[in-house]
């Protein structure tokens, strides 16, 4: 079967439209880039999410849509993620892999 | 939120514009404004001075592939949805908002050059033809623009060039004539640096002078001259030893090249060293300097201070004694307008007889090529041929892109077809310009590699024949960006025609199955454009070969004129060292020596008499005649020996020792003159007063470019060249003896002599040499006019195998077919003589006109040229036609 393959920070972002867009705020670039940074403690550059979520909607894993304008953007509009269908199959995947992989380890080393 | 500004955010302008520069449009809306809320966010956190901090790095990050790939396709009209499915537009390809690739793209020119080059292979003969023609004619252009870049950079290597001046005098002769020369007093360099402020230093020094170094037995004549001691802080000539403020002070110094160190000690570090000169006086070498560069056109390997040789020659300096040149340093931003009209009276200030003598500066480094003077005013000179062979290049390289422009137009009918196919695929009308431009810049491009081995492998050769040292500047990035323009411009001028026209055609009409008639109706307008190219590169070819013809009548006029000297056998020979003491008894002895006629001696070489003076005076002279007159003083039996016709009164002669004050004067001196009968008659030269003893007839002092002016000759006090000439057939035995009696003369000395051709013939050197480079270039012009030719008679011999097939059938004989066939380029090549004949007249009468004698052009002249255009158009076509009349008829009519 041919697996749609995410890198690392790929599968991050995927991970944060899926959350994001859930909430109010919705999966924009600075929503999503602040997220990563909160939770991985990193700086993330909101230029360089941006290339991320384009090239995920590229392999066709995220959707997107212009939302409103707000005067902090200097009346720009944003552009809200949300996740495909073969978007939400691609985590799944993801999730079976590397469970699959923690069941089969003997012995966990951390509980 | 801040109160609000013209941009309320506070964002970095320049990160805005960079921005904007660099994000695809289509994304920078919603990036922009991510970036600018994040700003607001950090703006409350971090403060301005941060956010901003942030901002411009985020911005910066714009500058990653991703986005400026997409940019870039954006910049060339790549569909957008090449890379962003976003926008796929499913039904068209090419639509207003998403236009087709441009001309200039990667892919395609990949495509053109592949395409080009498939054509290049399947069509052999037509691209050796081309390439050939290309090769000749890039290769022909590279080498004269070569030697027009060397002769526009001599003498621009000085460190002070701009401000580098040389001194004129101007002589006003009858009536307002102006006799420009670079003569100048020795008085004036000094006068100048004293007088004027403008004048930083001034130099002068003298023409060269053969003078014999001699280190113990080590001896050899070298070129040298006098000079002021400045001349080594004026000019940049090195010095790698000495002090080249102090080298030419002393009186006993002695400044020499590497080249003659190295001669004379086989090493440079010879400061101090003492070289014996003319084998007469001692000299310590003071300096040493880097030899001259062979693009400069002072050319010295000693230099000897001025000062002890002024002192020793001449009485009182005077200001109406030329003979040497003056060089001036100005200071920076002189106005040298200003300063020459305030150096107008210069020389009458200091003698009040020189009233007609005005005194001019020129900017020495365009002196070498703008030589000649015309009432004061430069008015050509060597200037003429580099700007005549700048032509002769663009010729060549246009009659070599005509070639490919004929060739690639006549071979359209069958190319129609494949562009007809491509249009209807798709092609839009810039593709294919772009292909065929394409192919044109490949074959220009591989024309220009082969073209440069070619010249890598001629420059010796070259060389040779214009006594220069030139090299192709491979290390030159000039050089390479010249030959990469010269090469796109020859393919964009080679391919545009093609390039046009056949993109032009339209699919509908090609394609039409039998397409003759319409091929034959979009034929006609480049068969029209075609003739007219070919009448065009045989009017070209024309002009270079009646120039040639021309160029060289004049030559061969110039060396068989009747110049009123004899100069067969006759032997040159400086009298130098111990000659110039024991010249009599060294005379005798070879009078008596077996084989020679007659020997005699004169200042300098009589058929280049380069002294002239108009301190003149007779007893009818009028106070406002300011006659120039040549002077060359010679001894006993000159006239003799050069077989000069005396035509009244006498040669000098030991029989009249009153003979060291009296003056044989020319012809043209007693003319201007306005006396009869001159012999008897008073004459003063220089306020030396004696009487005319005789008349010769007029020859020629100098180039025959200028009339024969007055001429005076005294009897030389002292012999600088020995003049022999030798019986007929017996120079060698004539050689021999003088060899011999030199030797036993003048040991000290090496034995060196020239024949009076050679030296006159160096008169003429670069007369001569574009003789024999326009000869060439006519050749090669001729070739490639010709190589277009068989060209095209190759292909309309292909074209028309049916038609000749159903005429022979028909019962036409072979003669007929080939004057069918070759009558089409004959009418061509008579136009071409048409419109050559009167351009070519011109273009050679003005040039005759620099000549003061010259031969007159004929009607034959123009009539060999046209003979032998057409000889050689028809060799070239019947070779074509003979082949395809030869065709058995029933081959030609079988296929299809």
């Amino acid at each position: 079967m041919s697996r749609t393959y995410l890198g690392e920070f790929e599968e991050l972002v995927l991970l944060a439209v899926a959350l994001l867009e859930q909430q109010s705020t919705g999966a924009y670039g600075v929503s999503i880039a602040d997220e990563l940074k909160q939770r991985t403690q990193r700086t993330t550059s909101v230029t360089g999410v941006h290339v991320v979520l384009y090239r995920l909607e590229e392999k066709g894993l995220v959707g997107s849509a212009l939302g409103g304008a707000t005067l902090a953007r200097g009346g720009r509009r944003k552009r809200l993620f949300t996740l495909t269908a073969t978007g939400q199959q691609v985590l799944r995947e993801m999730r079976q892999l590397r469970m699959g992989f923690w069941e089969a380890l003997p012995t966990p080393f951390f509980a | 939120m801040d109160k609000p500004s013209p941009n309320p955010l506070r964002t970095p302008p320049w990160a805005d514009r960079l921005l904007g520069w660099l994000t695809p449009a289509e994304l920078l809306e919603e990036l922009q404004g991510d970036l600018q809320e994040q700003f607001a966010q950090r703006l409350d956190q971090v403060g301005l001075r941060r956010a901003r901090w942030w901002y411009g790095l985020e911005a910066l990050k714009v500058i990653r592939p991703y986005y400026l790939r997409r940019r870039l396709a954006r910049l060339t009209h790549w569909p957008r949805d090449f890379f962003l499915k976003r926008h796929a537009t499913p039904h068209s390809f090419f639509t207003p908002e998403h236009p087709s690739p441009p001309l200039i793209n990667p892919d395609m020119i990949r495509n053109y050059l592949k395409i080009a080059w498939r054509n290049l292979i399947r069509h052999k003969s037509f691209s050796a033809i081309n390439i050939l023609g290309l090769v000749l004619g890039i290769a022909s252009s590279l080498l004269i623009l070569l030697w027009v870049q060397d002769e526009r950079t001599i003498d621009h290597f000085h460190a002070n060039g701009s401000h580098l001046y040389q001194l004129y005098e101007n002589q006003q002769t009858t009536g307002n004539d102006l006799n420009t020369t670079p003569t100048t007093p020795h008085l004036l360099a000094p006068a100048l640096v004293a007088e004027l402020p403008e004048v930083e230093r001034s130099v002068h020094m003298t023409p060269g002078t053969m003078l014999l170094l001699a280190v113990g037995t080590n001896s050899y004549r070298q070129r040298g001259c006098y000079a002021s001691p400045d001349l080594f802080r004026i000019f940049s000539f090195p010095m790698v030893q000495g002090n080249p403020q102090t080298a030419l002070v002393g009186p006993s110094s002695l400044v020499i090249s590497e080249a003659v160190a190295r001669k004379l000690f086989g090493r440079t570090d010879v400061v101090g060293r003492s070289v014996r000169v003319g084998n007469q006086d001692d000299r310590q070498v003071t300096g040493v300097f880097q030899d001259i560069p062979a693009n400069s056109s002072l050319k010295f390997d000693f230099v000897l201070p001025s000062e002890p040789y002024i002192k020793q020659k001449s009485g009182t300096p005077r200001w109406s004694m030329n003979g040497w040149r003056t060089f001036a340093l100005l200071r920076p931003n002189t106005d040298v307008a200003a300063l020459n009209v305030k150096m107008l009276d210069f020389i009458h200030r200091h003698d009040a007889d020189l009233t007609k003598v005005t005194t001019v500066m020129f900017r020495f480094e365009d002196t070498y090529l703008h030589s000649k003077f015309t009432n004061g005013q430069p008015d050509g000179g060597r200037i003429e041929y580099v700007r005549l062979f700048t032509i002769v290049a663009v010729f060549l390289l246009l009659i070599a892109c005509i070639n490919f422009m004929n060739l690639a137009t006549a071979r359209s009918a069958k190319r129609a077809k494949e562009v007809g196919i491509r249009k209807v695929i798709g092609a839009e009308r810039t593709y294919l310009i772009g292909q065929f431009t394409g192919e044109a810049v490949l074959l220009t491009f591989l024309s220009s590699l082969i073209a440069l081995t070619l010249v890598q492998c001629l420059i010796p050769l070259f060389n040779q024949l214009t006594e220069k040292q030139m090299a192709i500047p491979y290390a030159n990035p000039f050089f390479w960006a010249g030959l990469l323009g010269l090469a796109l411009i020859t393919g964009l001028l080679a391919g545009i025609y093609p390039a046009f026209f056949l993109s032009s055609l339209q699919p509908v009409k090609v394609l039409k199955a039998n397409s003759s008639t319409a091929l034959l109706r979009f034929k006609t307008g480049a068969v029209l454009l075609r003739q007219g190219l070919v009448v065009f590169q045989f009017t070209l070819s024309l002009l270079l070969i009646i120039g040639t013809l021309v160029i060289s009548r004049q030559m061969h006029f110039i060396r068989t004129k009747n110049l009123g000297i004899d100069r067969g056998n006759v032997i040159y020979m400086r009298v130098d060292g111990e000659l110039t003491k024991h010249f009599e008894p060294f005379r005798q002895a070879l009078l008596q020596a077996s084989g020679i006629q007659s020997v005699s001696s004169a200042a300098e070489d009589p058929l280049y008499t380069g002294n002239s003076t108009t301190g003149v005076s007779w007893r009818t002279k009028l106070q406002t005649d300011n006659t120039l007159f040549f002077v060359l003083p010679v001894s006993y039996d000159f006239v003799k020996t050069m077989n000069i016709r005396l035509l009244a009164g006498r040669e000098f002669s030991k029989a009249f020792p009153a003979d060291s004050t009296n003056y044989i004067i020319n012809e043209e001196a007693a003319r201007r003159m306005g006396i009869k009968h001159p012999i008897g008659q008073e004459f003063s030269l220089e306020d030396v007063h004696g009487t005319i003893v005789g008349v010769v007839k007029n020859f020629h002092l100098n180039s025959v470019r200028v009339a024969i002016e007055p001429l005076v000759m005294p009897l030389a006090t002292t012999n600088t060249m020995l003049i022999m000439r030798t019986q007929a057939g017996q120079t060698e035995r004539a050689l021999a003896s003088l060899e011999q009696l030199t030797k036993q003369f003048n040991p000290a000395y090496p034995f060196t002599y020239t024949f009076a051709d050679e030296s006159f013939e160096r008169l003429y050197k670069s007369e001569t040499l574009v003789g024999k480079l326009t000869r060439y270039f006519a050749l090669i012009a001729i070739v490639i006019a010709c190589l277009g030719l068989f060209g095209l008679a190759m292909f309309m011999a292909e074209q028309r195998t049916k038609e000749i097939g159903v005429r022979k059938v028909m019962g036409a004989s072979i003669g007929s077919i080939v004057a069918l066939l070759s009558g089409d380029f004959m009418k061509l090549v008579g136009v071409a003589i048409v419109l050559a004949s009167p351009l070519a007249w011109w273009a050679m009468h003005t040039w005759l006109q620099t000549f003061a004698y010259h031969v007159e052009l004929a009607w034959w002249m123009f009539a060999l040229a046209g003979g032998l255009v057409v000889g050689i158009a028809l060799l070239t076509v019947s070779f074509q036609s003979i082949k395809a009349a030869l065709v058995n008829p029933v081959k030609s009519l079988r296929s299809e």
